[in-house]
């Protein structure tokens, strides 16, 4: 499958300090993609690389051949990318329905645009019924659970090509974690192409088609879910390779 | 020296305790908008004991400074828990509630034939200590200056010691400070007191070079000013603050060109300035690579 | 009594309104830049000079006034925001305020260098004699003023929840970050907020200027003054707060204006805001 996604010898600092030292990989179109690691390892400065909100020192990240490297956030969701952060990060005091109107605020076209953001409002609702109950609540007031699905819908609004998800599953029930990543598995089933960090390792790697390890601030490992012993993976995703 | 550079010189000198002690509160990371409330502590105080109750110069500055410290306390005991824009607020209203106290003071002795005292909105006559006894405005300025330095003198080796270190450590980062052990609140009182009688120092002095104060003079205008002088010239350094005094009142008081566009002119050079150096002309990192240099300089450091 | 009480409820009412917009536009550019803008008054006293300067050459009547007022306090207010908040954007709230002190200074003197008077009157918001009802006279100032803080209070609602921009711009109030995330601009749309912002102390100058009929230099620091106090009186950051304070502060200072005099009103205004913040509610607490 031809890549969505290149990321190429990525170097993104804070003052001094390097968190990434050079990444490179890829994210298939249609696909998932699955970004593991310790704390600390860099994935979601990569995120934030990639999503324009951290500016990186050298290397380069293009989406279908075009390069993004440096763009402001909000001009990376004019290109077609959408992160749904850690912390899901929803305003707390709109409404549900206030937040995935934020979402599409990218999309223009007067009259039909309009119609076309609404159709997509109703396919919102029908993919997540909770957020449908909840649409005129405030989304402070949500559970951790309903946030993380208003956070993924409003990603959505903006009909993005490629879906960045940052640690969907943090803090969540099993149950909920469950739900989440029936979620993802559907986005797949429906074209979209996501590119998903997590800690959970064991329910990342029943969805994803690829995965990278990530530990201080470098790729480690690139594979499919087949290719290492899940137990290793798990532990070089918890405790990074004893070096 | 001219009766007019004698002036310039005075008011330097008397509003860098001013700005000194908006220094000291900006390095423990508070804003504050009603030092110029101590001066006016200070300037009222001090001249009435002078002037009404006939008290010698050194005596009444000595109580002024007590005073500022005590008013300073006031304000600063119930408000010092808030986040650095609310007491920022709260100075502003404590600054604003001083200055209309000013306004509705009216006590006046008689003396020697005359009302002597403060009158509300007329202000503060006849503070005139300095000239009854004799000091000359060039002795005055050498006076008001000394004093300065053994101020800035005390400051600079204040900042070698552990207080120095504690006193930034504060100001950046409280929480660790206070994981250190320092009782934040009850060191950032202390600040606030000294910063009050530095105020009310400089406040005393300014009375009796003036010889009379109204209550116009405590306004905020003059604590924005204090608080921009700091700024400008620099938290690196106590002699930041003074080198902002210097800016605003030496180089644009004392070139005429300037004379009706003073304000135009600083306050577009301070909004410029902060732009490139938030910090101030004489920042922390200023300083250092300034001591490096003068280091390498004197054999004898 | 019960005369002056209501006669008084009504003024404090009047000033309360005009206090209202003040309030509003500083909560505004707080809520999307996190930062108090302290010269916001002498932009608007800019706007309003601008107004007397055009009254004064041209003889314009009060509509072309009011444009002018407004637009000219917009422009003075994009400077404020090009020089002493876009920059600071990321760094220290300090810095930003500071510079905001220094343009007031600045655009202070401008504007008493332009028209160096003490005073100069400005066209009345109404010529005629007051209206008598029921033996209480009520001014048809205090009325329009009423009612055109009225009509920019609603008129924002709107903006705000019923525009693509007014959703922008909660965003942007809520979580900056957030915003970018969807896809909106945070710098513009902050200065997009600042513009309304001053546009409606652009209003509240002139409907201030007209109702008094003179137009000093004191109406920035006044203005200034006014707009904070109500907005940390109704808590900061909060729309209807900045409301509500603004006429419990007018209230309050109409009442004591009466029985205790101008200075002691004064007094009492930030009395209370210092009581309020010395025993404030937890969220205004360290750290």
């Amino acid at each position: 499958m031809p890549a969505l996604l290149e990321v190429a010898d990525l170097v993104t600092a804070y003052g001094k300090i390097e968190a990434l030292k050079g990444v490179t990989l890829e994210v298939a179109e249609g696909g998932i993609t699955c970004l593991l690691g310790p704390n600390g390892a860099g994935k979601t400065t990569l995120m934030y690389s990639i999503a324009g909100i951290l500016k990186p020192r050298r290397g380069s990240i293009r989406l279908r051949g075009e390069e993004l490297g440096g763009c402001a956030p909000h001009e990376a969701v004019s290109r077609g990318i959408a992160l749904v952060p850690e912390n899901r990060l929803v305003f707390p005091s709109m409404s549900v329905i206030d937040n995935l109107e934020a979402g599409a605020y990218r999309r223009q076209g007067g009259r039909a645009g309009r119609g076309e953001i609404d159709a997509d409002l109703q396919r919102m609702f029908g993919r997540f019924p909770r957020l449908k109950e909840r649409s005129a609540q405030l989304a402070g007031t949500l559970s951790g659970g309903e946030q993380q699905m208003l956070a993924v819908a409003r990603a959505l609004m903006s009909r993005p090509k490629l879906l960045l998800m940052d640690e969907p599953s943090l803090g969540l029930a099993p149950l909920v974690v469950e739900e989440i990543f029936r979620i993802v598995s559907e986005l797949h089933r429906d074209g979209t192409t996501v590119f998903l960090v997590e800690q959970n390792a064991h329910m990342a790697l029943k969805v994803a088609q690829h995965f990278y390890l990530m530990e201080q601030g470098r790729v480690s490992f690139s594979g499919d879910p087949g290719s290492l012993a899940e137990d290793e993976v798990i532990r070089r995703a918890y405790l990074g390779s004893a070096k | 020296m001219d009766d007019y550079a004698v002036g310039v010189l005075t008011n330097i000198g008397l509003f860098g305790f001013l700005a000194i002690s908006a220094y000291l509160l900006l390095l423990a990371g508070e804003m504050s908008f009603g030092q110029q409330a101590f001066f006016g502590v200070g300037a009222y105080s001090g001249g009435m004991l002078t002037a009404m109750g006939g008290w010698p110069l050194p005596l009444a500055v000595v109580a002024a400074m007590l005073l500022g410290a005590l008013a300073a306390l006031m304000v600063a005991l119930p408000t010092l828990r808030l986040r650095g824009l609310y007491f920022a607020m709260a100075t502003l209203a404590a600054a604003e509630m001083a200055r209309i106290g000013f306004e509705l003071l009216h006590w006046q002795v008689e003396l020697e034939g005359e009302q002597t005292g403060p009158d509300g909105t007329q202000g503060f006559r006849g503070i005139r200590w300095v000239l009854e006894n004799g000091i000359e405005p060039g002795a005055y300025l050498a006076i008001i200056w000394l004093v300065l330095a053994m101020v800035v003198g005390v400051v600079i080796a204040l900042e070698r010691t552990r207080l120095g270190a504690t006193l930034r450590g504060v100001g950046e980062d409280p929480e660790l400070a206070a994981a250190l052990g320092v009782d934040v609140t009850r060191f950032k009182l202390g600040v606030a007191a000294a910063a009050g009688a530095l105020a009310a120092l400089g406040g005393v002095l300014y009375a009796h070079h003036n010889t009379y104060v109204e209550p116009r003079n405590f306004d905020i205008m003059l604590g924005v000013h204090s608080l921009a002088y700091a700024l400008i010239g620099g938290l690196g350094t106590v002699f930041g603050p003074l080198l902002g005094v210097l800016v605003d009142i030496g180089l644009l008081e004392g070139s005429r060109v300037f004379q009706g566009y003073r304000m135009i002119v600083f306050g577009g050079l301070v909004a410029l300035l902060l732009v490139f150096r938030p910090r101030g002309l004489l920042d922390e990192r200023t300083v250092i690579w300034l001591r490096r240099r003068l280091s390498s300089l004197t054999p004898w450091r | 009594m019960l005369a002056d009480l209501v006669q008084n409820t009504l003024d404090g009412l009047a000033a309360g309104s005009a206090y209202a917009l003040l309030a509003v536009g500083f909560t505004l550019i707080f809520g999307v830049l996190r930062r108090v803008n302290l010269c916001y008054g002498p932009a608007i006293m800019l706007g309003c000079y601008a107004a007397t300067f055009v009254h004064l050459s041209f003889g314009a009547g009060l509509l072309v006034l009011a444009l002018v007022c407004v637009l000219a306090s917009v422009l003075a207010g994009g400077y404020v925001e090009r020089l002493c908040f876009a920059p600071h954007r990321k760094g220290s709230g300090i810095a930003a305020m500071v510079a905001s002190f220094a343009l007031w200074m600045q655009l202070e003197e401008v504007a008493i260098l332009a028209l160096p008077k003490h005073l100069y009157p400005f066209p009345a918001l109404y010529d005629g004699k007051p209206i008598d009802l029921a033996g209480f006279t009520i001014r048809v100032e205090a009325l329009v003023m009423l009612g055109a803080a009225s009509v920019v209070c609603a008129a924002l609602w709107w903006v705000l929840y019923r525009t693509r921009f007014g959703i922008a711009a909660r965003a942007v109030i809520d979580s900056p970050l957030a915003a970018e995330l969807s896809g909106i601009s945070v710098p513009r749309v902050s200065m997009g907020v600042f513009a309304l912002a001053s546009a409606i102390g652009g209003l509240a100058g002139f409907l201030v200027s007209a109702s008094f009929e003179q137009v000093t230099p004191m109406l920035g620091m006044w203005s200034t003054f006014k707009g904070l106090l109500a907005m940390m009186l109704g808590g900061l950051g909060s729309l209807p707060g900045a409301v509500a304070g603004a006429l419990v502060l007018g209230l309050v200072e109409a009442h004591s204006q009466w029985f205790l005099g101008p200075q002691l009103r004064d007094l009492l205004a930030f009395l209370m805001l210092f009581m309020l913040l010395a025993i404030g509610p937890r969220w205004m607490t360290t750290r």
